[in-house]
């Protein structure tokens, strides 16, 4: 029997009345809710200017680069003789230390794109620069690389609005940026039953997708708002949006939700001028949120079985500009924080900053090799039928 | 009949209850000709909001931070101002939705009321006229020049974010031009900047005066030598018609169709006007698949909302705080490429909202809206809103006056989706408690705006 018709059947109509042990037994999740692995994206959006944030303190040509807007040697919270995290990163620089950080320097793809939503969209859909796909990579594998993933919350992005790398052709993730009010917006009786008592093959297609989208929300909403109430956090997040964001993660995960997939925004990281203040602000949001986060998993015995993968949509480039600030660049680097990590440190060598390509980084990973290592080793999935063939696994789960 | 509604739904915002009256019988060439004329009648500069006089360099950092709150609410009523034109019969429907499709096009953070208003009347200036007059325009225009820091764009040290966006964005597409081309265009546009007081000025000592090769021509160029080579290319014209019958027609495009509409456009000079009519004189843009197929933008559906119901909200701010809820706010696009649209304005919370609004708007419920994050703003917790507001709900009842519930029902069906068949009204009455005429046609209207087909137009 589907969901929806028990659901009718039972006469259970009101999401209301719906509880959290039901539906974890219709989405094939144990009793005890949550199984297996989690994954954490965070993005920061903007293209961060990975070499003030991984600081190569010793390369002369980095200074000379950067004369102004190079972080001074004194400043750096340095790690090992060539890199340093900016100042700004305290928090994540402490995660660092106690082996619960990967770094990869040079993640990109060939022939890079230095349009924002074109490399974005690049990230987002595992695709090559010259090719044009229209769902995202955690969508495809939501779409046929995961075991028990029909329900849209199991991809949740904490947002108002969805991403493309959660959109896929058949499912979905789902977007919600408070379980409160998306409660009370599924709490219409006359919507409920619109829903009940539409066919889908009497509507277009846009309008199917409409009617289909809202009996899920439907359906998702009150499972959701009663797992947010389970837990409170007492850690200490950031009085931020973005903390606030990871706090709510943080709660749902405790409280054992069926969701597998967080994904979570950082906005801002376009500088192209008077960079320094603006990009501190929000390194010093992420380092501190990253570090609350990571505590509050840890006493809560989830670390282990979670991996935050931070990434931006390029880097910039290694000279500065005109205006203190940078343009839009080609590789840079990405994080994987979590307590599972095979070597935590520097995955592989800092930027080459003598071999560039039109003054910018060459790429050294691709990040579709990042994607091929957390699909195969962190969600148990097949990464070939997710991103294509010839993406091997890295040796860092 | 529906031809009048779907024309003015498109092309418009919607007919009120007394338009729909008015004009349901005209024949189409009468309703297209009334659009552009109405549109030729309209004042084409507006003033809304009050303006603040040009920074000062002294000003310290209290005065700064007072001085960008009053910005931001300065640009707010620019924007309830808009909208409000958007809404109202009284207005040219057709020079407000297409300079809404040029502000999309064009795209562009707004942050000081008198930029914005600037760009705004630079827009609806050209709006109907010659793309290479707003094109130029838009390329001298203070919000575009800092936005995509043309200020920064120098003969020492050339700044590419304009020049690639000009034709990635604006004119041509991605794979129509090399990066090379992107270089030097940067080139030409150096020095094409803007004074403290906010005026487009050319800055000839930043200006690089050197041969240039765009295009695979060679030439000292200058940035209006450079728009006029884009426009030269076929691809230019095929692109912006390709984005209007997207905007206009359907999502899914029949290429032929575009081929055709943008040799019109290309031969008439860019007149933009031109190619519009070509589309609304049309037979095909009545027929059945092009007909409620489009999911209506946020404003779209606010101004269509505002229009049927002459919605009056007791705080102008919760029209403000529902297009940022629904992903889409005036002078606030997400990036330079605009409002994606289509399908992307829905996902499972903006759909709620929208399928919720009316109910909120009868009742005055409390709506908790979480906004997308200000970059200044330390925190973004949820906020809640009393979306309290009349409605006037007089013309419904003079449009359903002297018919049996059953009439009624289907007369203000065929008003507010007129492109769904087949309702159950039985199933309306089921959630329908009133029984007196007036609170039946109030019932009936708040249910109708609630379906998903009333998104579709």
């Amino acid at each position: 029997m589907k969901r929806r018709e028990f659901i009718k059947s039972s006469g259970l109509a009101s999401t209301a009345m719906l509880v959290p042990s039901f539906l974890h037994a219709f989405s094939g999740q144990s009793a005890t809710g949550r199984n297996g692995k989690t994954l954490v994206i965070v993005q920061l959006s903007g293209g961060n200017d990975g070499l003030n944030t991984v600081v190569p303190y010793r390369n002369d040509i980095y200074y000379s680069s950067r004369p102004t807007l190079g972080i001074k040697r004194e400043e750096v919270l340095r790690v090992n003789d060539e890199l340093g995290f900016n100042s700004a990163l305290a928090g994540l620089q402490s995660l660092y230390d106690e082996g619960l950080v990967s770094i990869l320097n040079s993640v990109g793809y060939p022939n890079p794109d230095r349009s924002h939503f074109r490399s974005m969209d690049i990230w987002h859909t595992a695709s090559d620069s010259s090719e044009y796909l229209s769902t995202g990579w955690l969508g495809r594998y939501l779409d046929s690389a995961c075991q028990n993933c029909h329900l849209p919350y199991h991809a949740l992005e904490v947002d108002d609005s969805l991403s493309l790398a959660l959109k896929g052709h058949r499912r979905s993730g789902f977007a919600m940026s408070n379980p409160k009010q998306l409660k009370k917006t599924t709490d219409n009786r006359f919507l409920q039953a619109i829903g009940q008592a539409s066919k889908e093959e009497e509507h277009e297609a846009q309008v199917a997708y409409l009617y289909k989208t809202m009996i899920n929300t439907q359906s998702s909403a009150a499972y959701l708002y009663e797992q947010s109430r389970v837990f409170t956090s007492r850690a200490d997040y950031p009085q931020t949006a973005f903390g606030q964001d990871l706090k709510q993660i943080a709660e749902l995960m405790t409280a054992e939700t069926a969701t597998k997939i967080y994904y979570v925004n950082l906005t801002g990281f376009d500088t192209h001028a008077n960079q320094k203040n603006q990009q501190e602000r929000l390194l010093r949001q992420y380092g501190e949120g990253m570090k609350a986060f990571v505590a509050d998993l840890k006493a809560n015995g989830l670390l282990n079985d979670t991996l935050i993968m931070t990434f931006s949509e390029f880097g910039r480039r290694v000279k500065q500009n005109a205006s203190n600030g940078t343009d839009h660049g080609t590789a840079n680097n990405l994080f994987l924080i979590g307590g599972g990590l095979q070597q935590p440190g520097f995955y592989n060598d800092a930027p080459d900053l003598s071999a560039l390509d039109n003054g910018d980084l060459i790429y050294d990973i691709d990040f579709r090799s990042v994607y091929a290592t957390i699909l195969e080793r962190w969600l148990e999935a097949d990464a070939p039928s997710v991103i294509g063939k010839g993406f091997a696994p890295l040796a860092l789960l | 009949m529906d031809k009048i509604q779907h024309l003015f739904q498109r092309a418009g915002f919607g007919l009120s209850p007394a338009e729909w009256q008015e004009k349901k019988d005209w024949s189409v060439q009468q309703a297209v000709d009334y659009l552009f004329a109405e549109a030729r009648q309209s004042p084409v500069r507006i003033t809304t909001a009050q303006m603040l006089p040009a920074p000062s360099r002294t000003m310290d950092k209290t005065a700064r931070e007072e001085r960008k709150k009053m910005e931001r609410q300065l640009v707010g009523q620019q924007n309830i101002a808009w909208i409000k034109r958007m809404a109202s019969p009284k207005e040219s429907a057709l020079l407000e939705r297409m300079s809404l499709f040029w502000h999309g096009h064009f795209a562009c953070q707004n942050r000081l009321s008198k930029l914005a208003q600037a760009q705004l009347n630079a827009i609806r200036e050209h709006a109907l006229g010659n793309f290479r007059d707003l094109l130029l325009a838009m390329a001298r225009d203070v919000s575009m020049i800092r936005f995509l820091n043309n200020q920064q764009n120098r003969k020492q040290k050339p700044n590419e974010n304009f020049a690639r966006e000009l034709m990635e964005l604006f004119t041509l597409g991605r794979g129509h031009y090399t990066e090379q081309d992107i270089k030097e265009a940067a080139r030409a546009f150096t020095g094409w900047s803007s004074n403290l007081e906010g005026n487009f000025v050319f800055r000839q000592r930043q200006h690089d005066f050197g041969p240039k090769t765009f295009f695979g021509k060679t030439g000292n160029f200058n940035g209006e030598d450079i728009i006029d080579l884009i426009l030269e290319k076929e691809e230019c014209a095929r692109f912006i018609t390709r984005k209007i019958y997207r905007y206009f027609v359907n999502e899914k495009v029949d290429e032929d169709l575009v081929d055709q509409l943008s040799q019109t456009f290309y031969q008439s000079g860019y007149n933009i006007t031109t190619l519009l009519r070509a589309i609304f004189e049309s037979d095909w843009f009545y027929q059945s698949q092009n007909r409620g197929t489009k999911i209506k933008s946020p404003v779209d559906l606010i101004a269509g909302m505002m229009r049927s119901l002459e919605v009056n909200f007791e705080q102008v701010k919760a029209l403000f705080f529902i297009q940022k809820a629904l992903g889409q706010t005036l002078f606030s696009p997400p990036n330079v490429a605009g409002w994606p649209g289509d399908k992307a304005w829905i996902d499972n919370s903006t759909l709620m909202l929208r399928l919720n609004l009316a109910t909120y708007l009868f009742t005055s419920a409390d709506v908790n809206l979480r906004a997308k994050a200000e970059l200044e703003a330390k925190d973004r917790g949820a906020a809640t809103r009393k979306l309290k507001a009349t409605v006037n709900l007089q013309p419904l009842f003079d449009l359903t006056r002297g018919l049996s519930e059953d009439a009624t029902f289907q007369r203000l069906a065929a008003y507010f989706v007129p492109h769904h068949t087949g309702l159950d009204k039985q199933l309306f009455d089921r959630y329908i408690p009133a029984r007196t005429r007036e609170e039946y046609v109030r019932w009936v209207t708040m249910r109708l705006m609630s379906l998903p087909e009333y998104q579709m137009c």
